[in-house]
């Protein structure tokens, strides 16, 4: 629709015509300058990417605060697992192009579950019982162990092959997860300019005037439920095979909290936003465990020695309040270990405060939180 | 659509203990402007939440064009032919202008799968007819995959579909002076403007009966003026009936070609605004002596 492109505060270049080949096109470079680590990381924050743009269409098109996501990303997971691990008592040997339709499809099922009985709760109210279905189905993986091993979890899960390479190596995955993901974003991009994103938007502002407008809400919330829901499946089904093993503790409600504050983060209803809050999100936890992070922290013992010289002055006047400070080459992982959800939690605050639109808002949004500017004084001639 | 006859038979509706509306009986022609006045709390709103099916009605039945409408979810309503705007003004306000009309399209835009337009009235209990709805469900399920797909893919004709929707938005808006802010976003749009902008959405829905709720509140007198111009336009030129709460009597006395009066949830009078201003129920529930001589509702 060409006034969505017109609304585009600069005017449209070439280069801003192009940015998303330029970009996919960079991203497909990095695997040729960076070490498999690197690639590793990347793999997770577009696996992430991934469940971001799922997430989105809840939450940030249709304006339905679900706190249970995981519960999608398991059930893609699991049809993998169950399907293909040898461990598993219904192993069938099926090829992962079956599954990944098969996973997406019964993830959409698993949302139209969960939007049924909620069709009629709005806001807190809806954040709790997605919050409450998200915790069951992991309590239900964990119980049901004749089925899913339990707490053992599914193991020797199988890759996929493509004309006859199997993904095996972290490129490998990479430029899958690249391909899964512009796919994805290329869904939710031309379903957020349809009759179908327009129902969404309509219903998020205002729910009954969509409704005395004429869109049939209850189609379109459970619409956004099972959208949502495939597409969590898909991540679901790529994560099982990379990874390898799954198990109950894999799908926490941490994943459902971080997939959120990604979203928020980045910007809600925004794709770029969902690649940026990831990177944050994902990539910079994993960066900082990096040896190549720790052998760069190293250097910085002399920053380390003053600090703890300077808590030692403190401990001297107040004995026994603090302790020191850990090696400098361990900062990294420390910060990426436990302290990362003061860290996520102080991040959420300050972009709420600061940048209520998110880091990298949609067009839209951005419109939406703009001030309204004053009209321009008129000069008296 | 052609304009719509609206027959309301002793329509009721009872929240708890209090009595909104007691057997309202109604009938307006087709193409008819038609105003329903009476005091502030006398059940206008009420009376048009019933029509649109926010509300379901404790007793009575509501016929549009023949066909029973009561118990209907307000959607199919709308699909029926039935479209409002509200009387503190309910845009969506975060989307633009031509996108507000186009969710006003949303049923005349045609992607593929078809929404679910059962108009058959509930006849068991609540409980019971949710769970009807899952008889339809797999057809719902694929109409959504159909609609889904086109969205995704795009082909031509829902290309053309999307494009005719935006041609026909652009129409309405030059219809109510709304030229040229078709990308604002709804809430910068000035007061009157948004007013506007609602009836443009209105119409969205090919509407052949449209509810008004105070379409002048707020206006000063020379917009109040150019509003009866624009609601007669509409009527004239959309082939609609018109039914209108209002409470500037100059509006009222100007626009409508006939007056239903409620006070207290009751019908106490109906006929031309010559005979409603003369009426002494009228003017002893809702008048008052001194408005009637005056001949407005600011009158000293």
């Amino acid at each position: 629709m060409p006034d969505r492109v017109s609304r585009l505060p600069s005017t449209p270049t070439d280069l801003l015509r192009f940015r998303w080949p330029i970009f996919i096109a960079l991203c497909c470079l990095i695997p040729f300058v960076v070490s498999d680590v690197w690639v590793q990381m990347l793999v997770f924050v577009g696996l992430f990417v991934i469940l971001g743009l799922g997430l989105n269409v809840v939450v940030g098109f249709a304006g339905l605060l679900d706190l249970g996501y995981v519960a999608f990303f398991a059930a893609g997971a699991y049809t993998m697992g169950l399907l293909t691990s040898p461990g598993s008592p219904i192993d069938a040997h099926l090829s992962f192009w079956l599954i990944l339709p098969l996973g997406i499809l019964i993830a959409s099922l698993v949302g139209l579950l969960l939007g049924l009985p909620v069709l009629p709760l709005r806001g807190d109210y809806l954040a709790i019982v997605t919050l409450g279905f998200g915790e069951i189905i992991r309590l239900f993986l964990i119980n049901r162990d004749d089925l899913t091993r339990g707490s053992q979890g599914l193991s020797a899960i199988p890759r996929p092959e493509l004309f006859g390479y199997e993904i095996d190596s972290f490129t490998r995955w990479y430029y899958f997860i690249i391909a899964a993901a512009v796919a994805v974003a290329f869904c939710t991009a031309r379903l957020r300019d349809s009759r179908i994103g327009r129902a969404w938007e309509a219903i998020r502002e205002d729910e009954d005037v969509a409704a005395a407008m004429g869109v049939n809400t209850t189609k379109y919330k459970l619409l956004a439920f099972a959208t949502g829901a495939a597409i969590g499946g898909l991540g679901g089904v790529i994560y099982a095979s990379f990874i390898g093993f799954i198990s109950p503790a894999a799908f926490s409600l941490q994943v459902s909290i971080d997939v959120l504050a990604i979203v928020i983060i980045g910007g809600m209803g925004s794709t770029p936003g969902v690649i940026v809050g990831s990177l944050i999100l994902i990539g910079v936890p994993r960066i900082l465990q990096f040896r190549e992070t720790s052998d760069l922290l190293a250097n910085f013992g002399w920053l380390r020695d003053a600090l703890n010289a300077l808590l030692g002055a403190i401990d001297a006047v107040l004995p026994g309040s603090i302790g020191r400070l850990p090696a400098a080459e361990t900062w990294g992982a420390r910060l990426a270990d436990d302290t990362r959800f003061i860290i996520f939690g102080a991040l959420l605050v300050l972009v709420m405060v600061l940048r209520p639109s998110g880091l990298w808002p949609s067009s839209r949004r951005r419109l939406e939180f703009a001030h309204d500017e004053p009209p321009a004084p008129v000069n008296a001639p | 659509m052609t304009a719509a006859e609206l027959v309301v038979d002793g329509l009721g509706m009872q929240f708890e203990g209090l009595t909104a509306l007691a057997d309202v009986t109604l009938r307006v022609p087709p193409g008819e402007i038609h105003g329903l006045i009476g005091p502030n709390g006398a059940g206008k709103t009420t009376f048009f939440n019933c029509l649109t099916g926010f509300y379901r009605p404790t007793s009575g039945a509501i016929y549009l064009s023949g066909q029973r409408i009561d118990g209907l979810p307000p959607h199919v309503i709308t699909g029926l032919g039935i479209a409002r705007t509200f009387q503190n003004i309910r845009l969506f306000a975060n989307m633009t202008v031509l996108e507000n009309v186009l969710v006003g399209e949303h049923q005349h835009i045609a992607v593929g799968g078809t929404d679910i337009l059962s108009t058959r009235r509930p006849t068991y209990p609540p409980i019971v007819e949710r769970l009807l709805v899952l008889r339809g469900f797999p057809r719902a399920a694929l109409n959504g995959i159909i609609e889904i797909a086109g969205a995704v893919a795009r082909p031509p004709r829902v290309r053309a579909a999307e494009a005719a929707a935006v041609d026909r938005a652009r129409e309405l808006l030059a219809a109510v002076g709304l030229r040229g802010r078709e990308n604002d976003l709804a809430r910068n749009l000035p007061y009157g403007d948004q007013r506007r902008l609602e009836i443009a959405r209105a119409l969205g829905t090919r509407p052949a009966l449209l509810l008004l709720d105070e379409p002048t509140a707020g206006m000063n007198p020379q917009e109040a003026s150019s509003m009866v111009g624009l609601i007669r336009r509409i009527r004239d030129e959309f082939a609609t009936t018109v039914i209108l709460i209002e409470h500037q009597m100059r509006v009222v006395m100007g626009v409508c070609e006939s007056i239903t009066v409620l006070d207290y949830g009751r019908k106490i009078a109906e006929g031309p605004p010559a005979a409603i201003q003369r009426n002494p129920t009228v003017i002893e529930a809702y008048l008052g002596t001194r408005a009637i001589q005056g001949g407005g509702h600011a009158a000293p």
